[in-house]
C-alpha cells in the first residue's frame, strides 16, 4: 500500500503541486488529484490544469510521515497535508486565475513554494 | 454565553465526555452524519445573533444550487467566504457577540459554533423562527433542556427522572467549566489547537499561513534531525524508500518511528550525500533505515543543531529567465555546453523558447549513425563528433536533404527535420530544467556569434542582456586608483577616480567635468573602469585572454580593443576585465624562472622560456618545440655564461648578444640570447612566435654583427680555406663540407662481428656488404644476411671473438693528424661522430685498457677519459670550465660534423697554424711556440683538450715540421682523405715520428688512434688486412719500435712524462 512510492523508472514522470508541494507521478495526478488542494485545483482527470497547476521542476524531497508531529512539515507548512512525499522548493508560477481564486474566494494565503517569499517576509 | 451552552449540548449529543471542540471535529469528520445528528438540535439555535438568523434566511438554497456536487464541509466554508464577502457588517456584529461570549469562553469556540449554527441554519429556515422564539428564554437552560430531549434516547435517562438528570448534569457542567478555566491559559490554546488541527487538512491553506515563520522556529520541544550518509545522486530514491517502507508498515507493530525525512541533494548542492532524517531518537533511525538500499545509517550521523535546522530546508528562488538572457544548454549531449538565447518564456516560467546556433551535419554522417555495423540501429546522440557550431544553411540543407526541409525564404525561417531555424539560429522550446541559468558566463566570442548572426551583418548584440547576465555572477572589483566612469544613473558621465571601496559602495575623487574635483560616492552597479587609447593595461578576471598585457587601441563602450605586448594581436576584452598595468611586455617571472632564461628540461635537454604564465610557462627546446611546463618540471635554471663561445658557419667565433643569420631555412636574423652545445638560442624582433626566440645550431648560422665590434673570424686573418689547397681543389667540399667519406674498401667489410642491439642482439655474423651507415651482415647462425646500421655491430676477434677496434690498424700511418678525421671516419661507418665502438671501444679493448691504465701518466690518461668519451657524451664532458670552453662546444659540434657539417671548432683548431687552433683556448705563450715544448707545458687544462683529435693531431703534425700535409690533411677530410695515403702516412718514417716529440705523438689521444684507424680507412693498408689483435700488435711494434712506442701507450706514457 504504499501509493506515494514512486520507482526510480517513475521519477521521471513526477510532479509537484504548486500549492502544497506534495510530489507525485503525473499519473496519479491526473487519476486521484491533488491530495490536499483538489477542492480548488481540480486537477483530476484535467491534463491542462496539473499542466498549469504542478511543475517538473522540483527539488528537495520530503517523506512525511506524521505530519502533525513534524517541526519540517511544520516549518514548510505541509503540516496540515496528507502523510507522502513534498518539494521543498517547486518552481513555476501559479496561474493567476487559480491564485486569485485560492486567495480571494476562499480567502486562503497562498504559499509560493518557488522561493520567493524567504523567511524574512514571512 | 448562549452558544457555549448550545455546544455544550450537541457534545453531549455525540460524545458526552468531550469538551465542545470534539463536537466539532465530529461535524467536520463526518460532515453528513453531523448534519443529521444536528438535526434535532437546530430548536436550540436561538444562540445565533439574530443577523445571523435573517442571514441564514436569506441564504438557504443558493449555495446548494451553486455547488450542488459539494460535501457540506465545502459548503460551509463557501458560506464563509460569502460571510466574508457579503456581509462584513454583519460579521462585526457577530464579533461582537462572540467578544461577550469570549469572557466565558475561547473566541475560537464561538466562532466554530456560530458557523455551524450557519449552517443548520442554511437547511433548515423554520428552525430559524424557532430560534427568534427561544431568543428571550436563558439560554443555557434551553440548551441543557434539549440536551435532555435527546439523552431521553439513554436507557438510563430514561430511567431516572427528567429534574434529577438535569440537575446532575447542570452540577457536572459547572465543575467541568470550572476546571477548564482553572487550567493554564496557554495549555488551554494548545489543547483546542492541536484539536481544532486535526480537522485542518480538509480545510485546505487557511490556517497554515497564520502563523509566522519565525514563530515556527524549532525549539527543544520539536524531534531532532539527523544528517545520515547516502549515496550521492541517490538521495530521491532514498527519500521515495523511506516513504514505501512508511506506508508498508503503517498500522503495524513496527511502523516506522521516523517522523519524516528530507534531502537537498542536487548536483551542485553542498549538501548530496546525505539525507536528514526527522525523528525523536537516533535509534529509530537506526530501525528505519536498516536495509534500506544506498543509505548508511550504520556510518556516523550527525545531529542537526537546532539552530541550523531552518537553514536545511532554506529554499532560494531561482531567477527568472527573461528574454535575451543567456543560458547553457545541458541537453542533447550534441549541444551540451553551448550558449543560448532566451527568446521567450512560458506564463508559468517552466519553459524557454531559446536560440542557439545549430551543430548541423546535414545528413553526412547519417548514413553510417542510423545503422552500426552488427545492423543494429544505434542510439540517436550516440558519442560522436559533434558537428562545428555553425548557423543553418538553407542552401546546403536543400542539397543534401530536400525533403526535410520546409519554410520561408521572406522571413528566413525554416523547419529542417523537425527543428525550427530561423535566421540561421535553431529555436526550440526548453524545459528549464535542461537549462544551465547560473554562472553562465558567456564569453564575448561566443556572445559575438549571436551578435553577428543577422543577415545585414550590422551588430545587433544586445549589450544589456550581456550586460546582465555577465553582472550576475561577476562582480567588478574596484580597486583604489581605478579610474572609473559612471555610466547609468544621475551621475551619468561623471569620471574620477577611486579613492576607496567599500562594499559595494565605491568613493570617486572626481577628475572631469562639472563636480572636478569633488568626492561622491557612488554604487557599484552603474560603474565601468575607464581607459584610454594608449594605455597599458593587463587583462584581468575571467577573460580567456587573463594576465595579457597590451595598449589600448579602441574603446567602444565598455570594450575594449588593446593589442597584445607579447604576440601583438589585438585583443577585445571588457573593460571590466581589465586594469592599469604597471608590468611591461607580460609577466616577467615565476618563481626563480623568468623569460627568455635558460632552462634544463632533463639531461639531454635544454630550452628557453618564451612565455610566462601564471603557473606554467612555454619552453622553446633545442629542437624547435615548445612545451608548456610547470616549473615543478624543470630541474635547474642554466645560468648564463658570458664566456661561452661557439664558432658560426664559417668558424668564426660567436658569442652572447651577437647577432647573427641563419644559414639557408628561413634566414631568420636574431641576436644571440644563449649558447648550449651546438645550440643557440635567438631572439628575433621581426617575429612573434615564441617571444621572438627561435633556436638553430650554431654550424647553422653566419655573424652579422658581433658585440662590441669585436674582431670575428669572418674579416680577421686569412680565409684558411681559401688557403687550402685540398678544399681549393674541391670547391664543392669547400662551401658545403660533406662529411668525410672512406674511400676504398670498408674496413668492416669482412669482419666478424656481434649485433649489439635489436632482434638479433647477440648474433654472431660476418659483414658481407656496407653502405654508409650499414652493414649487411651474414649470421653465424642461420645463413641470413641481415642489414644493421654499423653503429648496432661489434666487431669481433675471428679467432678469440674479442672485440677489436678494426679502424685501429694502420694506425700509425694517420698519425696524429688523423685523428679528427678517422673520427669523422668512423662515424661514417659506426654510426656518427665519435662512437662507443670506434674510440671508446677501441680504448676498451683489454689490450687497450690494460696498457692504457698500466702506462698512461696522468695526464694521459686524462687524456684517455676525454678522448674515450668522446661520444656524443663527450660534447658533454667538455662542458667543463676552462678556457677550452668554446672550443670544446665546438667540438661538440664536431660531433655534428661527423654527421656532415663541418665543424667550426675542427677547423679552427685544424686549419690555423696550431696556436690560432687553439685559438682562443690556448693561448698559452707556451704553446704558441708550439712544437714539443707546447706539449711540454701543457698545463693540465691543456692536456684536457688536448684530446680533440684536430688539435693534437695537429701539434703531432706541426712539430715533426710535416705541418704541409699534415696540417692539410687535418681540416679537410676530404683531403685527408685523398692525400694521405697510407704511405704517405708511412713516410714519415717511423723515426721521425718518434723523433719529433714523443709527446705530440702520444698526444694523440684515442682519438689519434683512431686517426690511424682512419688512415686504415683510406688505404687499406696491410693493418687493415690483419685484424687480428696480435698482427696489429705485431705490426705496432714491428715496423718502429720507437714511433710506436710513443703511440701505445705503455711506450708513451714513460716518454711523454719524460718530456713533461
Amino acid at each position: 500500500m504504499s501509493e506515494n512510492y514512486a520507482a526510480p523508472n517513475q521519477q521521471r514522470y513526477l510532479r509537484a503541486c504548486m500549492v502544497c508541494s506534495i510530489v507525485m507521478t503525473l499519473a496519479r495526478f491526473r487519476d486521484e488529484g491533488c491530495p490536499n488542494c483538489e477542492e480548488f485545483l481540480h486537477l483530476q482527470g484535467s491534463p491542462d490544469q496539473i499542466d498549469s497547476c504542478t511543475s517538473q521542476v522540483f527539488e528537495g524531497l520530503i517523506t512525511v510521515a506524521h505530519p502533525s508531529k513534524s517541526w519540517v512539515a511544520k516549518w514548510q507548512r505541509i503540516d496540515k497535508y496528507v502523510r507522502g512525499v513534498y518539494a521543498t522548493k517547486v518552481s513555476g508560477q501559479l496561474p493567476d486565475d487559480v491564485r486569485a481564486t485560492i486567495e480571494e474566494e476562499l480567502g486562503q494565503v497562498y504559499i509560493p513554494r518557488d522561493g520567493t517569499v524567504t523567511d524574512a517576509d514571512q | 454565553m448562549a452558544s457555549y451552552d448550545d455546544s455544550e449540548s450537541d457534545d453531549d449529543n455525540f460524545n458526552p465526555a468531550p469538551a465542545d471542540v470534539s463536537d466539532d471535529e465530529n461535524m467536520d469528520d463526518a460532515p453528513p452524519s453531523g448534519g443529521g445528528g444536528r438535526k434535532p438540535s437546530p430548536p436550540s439555535s436561538p444562540a445565533a445573533g439574530h443577523d445571523d438568523g435573517d442571514e441564514d434566511d436569506s441564504r438557504p438554497a443558493k449555495p446548494a444550487g451553486k455547488r450542488p456536487f459539494k460535501s457540506v464541509a465545502d459548503d460551509d466554508e463557501d458560506e464563509d467566504a460569502e460571510e466574508d464577502e457579503e456581509e462584513v457588517e454583519q460579521r462585526n456584529d457577530d464579533e461582537e457577540e462572540e467578544d461577550e461570549e469570549d469572557e466565558d469562553d475561547d473566541i475560537q469556540q464561538g466562532r466554530r459554533r456560530k458557523r455551524r449554527k450557519d449552517q443548520r441554519a442554511a437547511f433548515f429556515d423554520i428552525e430559524a423562527e424557532v430560534d427568534d422564539e427561544d431568543e428571550g428564554e436563558d439560554d443555557e437552560k434551553d440548551g441543557e433542556e434539549i440536551e435532555d430531549f435527546i439523552d431521553n434516547a439513554h436507557p438510563d435517562d430514561i430511567a431516572d427522572s427528567g429534574r434529577m438528570n438535569d440537575d446532575r448534569r447542570h452540577r457536572e457542567l459547572d465543575r467541568r467549566r470550572e476546571m477548564e478555566s482553572s487550567l493554564d491559559a496557554e495549555k488551554q490554546a494548545e489543547i483546542l489547537r492541536e484539536r481544532y488541527g486535526k480537522r485542518a487538512p480538509a480545510r485546505g491553506l487557511r490556517d497554515s499561513t497564520v502563523v509566522p515563520r519565525r514563530l515556527l522556529l524549532p525549539s527543544v520541544e520539536d524531534p531532532s534531525i539527523w544528517a545520515v550518509r547516502c549515496k550521492e545522486g541517490k538521495e530521491r530514491e532514498v527519500v521515495f524508500s523511506i516513504i514505501r517502507r512508511v506506508e508498508e508498515r503503517l498500522g503495524t507493530k513496527n511502523e516506522l518511528p521516523i517522523i519524516s525525512a528530507f534531502e537537498r541533494g542536487g548536483t551542485n548542492s553542498v549538501m548530496k550525500g546525505y539525507i536528514y532524517v526527522e525523528a525523536r531518537r537516533q535509534n529509530d533511525i537506526m530501525i528505519a533505515l536498516d536495509g534500506i538500499l544506498n543509505v548508511y545509517p550504520r556510518s556516523k550521523m550527525i545531529l542537526v543543531e537546532i539552530k541550523d535546522m531552518p537553514d536545511l530546508l532554506r529554499v532560494t528562488k531561482t531567477p527568472n529567465l527573461e528574454p535575451g538572457a543567456w543560458v547553457r544548454l545541458k541537453r542533447p549531449p550534441k549541444y551540451a555546453g553551448d550558449l543560448a538565447q532566451v527568446v521567450d518564456v512560458t506564463e508559468n516560467g517552466l519553459e524557454a523558447r531559446v536560440r542557439y546556433i545549430p551543430r548541423l551535419d546535414y545528413g553526412v554522417r547519417e548514413d553510417q549513425s542510423m545503422l552500426s555495423a552488427d545492423g543494429k540501429r544505434k542510439r540517436p546522440g550516440a558519442p560522436g563528433p559533434r558537428p562545428p557550431q555553425r548557423l543553418f544553411s538553407e542552401a546546403e540543407a536543400r542539397k543534401r536533404n530536400p525533403r526535410n526541409l520546409a519554410g520561408n525564404p521572406q522571413t528566413n525561417s525554416w523547419t529542417y527535420v523537425g527543428e525550427e531555424f530561423e535566421n540561421g539560429f535553431q529555436v526550440k522550446d526548453i524545459k528549464i530544467q535542461l537549462l544551465e541559468v547560473k554562472d553562465v558566463n558567456p564569453s564575448l566570442e561566443e556572445v559575438t556569434k549571436f551578435a553577428s548572426g543577422s543577415e545585414d551583418g550590422t551588430e545587433n548584440l544586445d549589450l544589456k542582456a550581456l550586460a546582465a547576465s555577465l553582472k550576475d555572477n561577476s562582480t567588478v572589483a574596484y580597486l583604489p586608483g581605478d579610474v572609473i566612469e559612471v555610466y547609468e544613473g544621475e551621475q551619468r558621465g561623471v569620471v574620477g577616480k577611486a579613492t576607496n571601496v567599500q562594499g559595494d559602495i565605491v568613493t570617486l575623487m572626481v577628475s572631469e567635468g562639472e563636480l572636478r574635483g569633488q568626492t561622491i560616492e557612488v554604487p557599484n552597479k552603474g560603474l565601468r573602469k575607464r581607459f584610454r587609447p594608449g594605455d597599458h593595461v593587463k587583462v584581468i578576471g575571467g577573460s580567456r585572454f587573463r594576465d595579457e598585457v597590451g595598449m589600448v587601441v579602441k574603446i567602444d563602450e565598455d570594450r575594449v580593443t588593446l593589442l597584445a605586448d607579447q604576440n601583438h594581436n589585438e585583443i577585445t576584452v571588457f573593460s571590466k576585465d581589465l586594469r592599469e598595468a604597471s608590468d611591461i611586455g607580460g609577466q616577467g617571472s615565476l618563481g626563480q624562472y623568468s623569460l627568455l632564461d635558460l632552462v634544463q628540461l632533463d639531461p639531454t635537454t635544454v630550452g628557453c622560456i618564451v612565455k610566462v604564465d601564471r603557473e606554467s610557462m612555454v619552453v622553446l627546446d633545442q629542437n624547435g618545440d615548445t612545451r608548456s611546463v610547470m616549473p615543478t618540471q624543470i630541474t635547474n635554471k642554466l645560468p648564463k655564461r658570458n664566456m661561452a663561445v661557439a664558432a658560426d658557419r664559417s668558424g668564426s667565433e660567436i658569442r652572447h648578444d651577437d647577432v647573427v643569420r641563419e644559414y639557408g631555412g628561413q634566414q631568420r636574423q636574431g641576436k644571440i640570447i644563449h649558447i648550449h652545445r651546438s645550440y643557440i638560442f635567438l631572439h628575433s624582433h621581426a617575429t612573434a612566435e615564441n617571444a621572438g626566440v627561435f633556436v638553430t645550431r650554431a654550424s647553422n648560422v653566419n655573424t652579422i654583427a658581433a658585440k662590441g665590434g669585436r674582431v670575428t673570424g669572418a674579416n680577421s686573418g686569412p680565409d684558411l680555406s681559401s688557403m687550402n689547397p685540398a678544399m681549393k681543389r674541391n670547391p664543392t667540399a669547400n662551401n658545403n663540407m660533406q662529411p668525410p667519406k672512406s674511400f676504398g674498401r670498408d674496413p668492416a667489410m669482412g669482419q666478424t662481428v656481434t649485433v649489439k642491439k635489436g632482434s638479433y642482439k647477440g648474433l654472431l655474423g660476418i659483414v658481407k656488404d656496407t653502405t654508409d651507415t650499414h652493414a649487411r651482415v651474414e649470421l653465424h647462425t642461420k645463413s641470413k644476411i641481415i642489414a644493421i646500421p654499423k653503429s648496432d655491430l661489434s666487431f669481433r676477434d675471428k679467432v678469440t671473438g674479442r672485440p677489436i677496434d678494426i679502424s685501429r690498424r694502420g694506425g700509425f700511418g694517420g698519425g696524429a693528424g688523423r685523428g679528427g678525421f678517422s673520427s669523422s671516419g668512423a662515424g661514417d661507418w659506426s654510426g656518427g661522430g665519435r662512437t662507443p665502438m670506434a674510440s671508446g671501444g677501441g680504448e676498451r679493448t683489454p689490450a687497450w685498457g690494460k696498457s692504457a691504465s698500466t702506462a698512461r701518466t696522468p695526464a694521459w690518461s686524462r687524456n684517455a677519459d676525454t678522448s674515450g668519451a668522446r661520444t656524443p657524451a663527450w660534447g658533454d664532458g667538455s662542458r667543463t670550465v676552462n678556457p677550452y670552453d668554446g672550443n670544446r662546444t665546438a667540438y661538440g659540434g664536431a660531433t655534428s660534423y661527423g654527421g656532415g657539417s663541418r665543424t667550426p671548432a675542427w677547423s679552427s683548431g685544424a686549419k690555423t697554424p696550431a696556436h690560432d687552433g687553439f685559438g682562443h683556448g690556448s693561448k698559452t705563450p707556451a704553446y704558441g711556440g708550439g712544437g714539443g715544448d707546447a706539449w711540454g707545458s701543457k698545463t693540465p687544462a691543456y692536456g684536457v683538450s688536448a684530446p680533440t683529435p684536430g688539435a693534437s693531431g695537429n701539434d703531432s703534425w706541426y712539430t715533426p715540421g710535416a705541418s704541409g700535409s699534415g696540417a692539410y690533411n687535418a681540416p679537410t677530410p676530404g683531403i685527408g682523405l685523398g692525400a694521405p695515403t697510407p704511405a704517405a702516412l708511412d713516410a714519415p718514417t717511423p723515426g721521425a715520428y718518434s723523433a719529433p716529440t714523443p709527446a705530440p705523438i702520444s698526444a694523440p689521444t684515442p682519438g689519434a688512434w683512431q686517426g690511424g684507424g682512419w688512415g686504415a680507412d683510406s688505404a687499406p693498408t696491410p693493418a687493415v688486412g690483419a685484424p687480428t689483435p696480435g698482427a696489429s700488435g705485431g705490426y705496432y711494434s714491428a715496423p718502429t719500435p720507437a714511433a710506436y712506442a710513443a703511440e701505445t701507450p705503455g711506450a708513451s706514457g714513460p716518454r711523454y712524462t719524460d718530456d713533461d
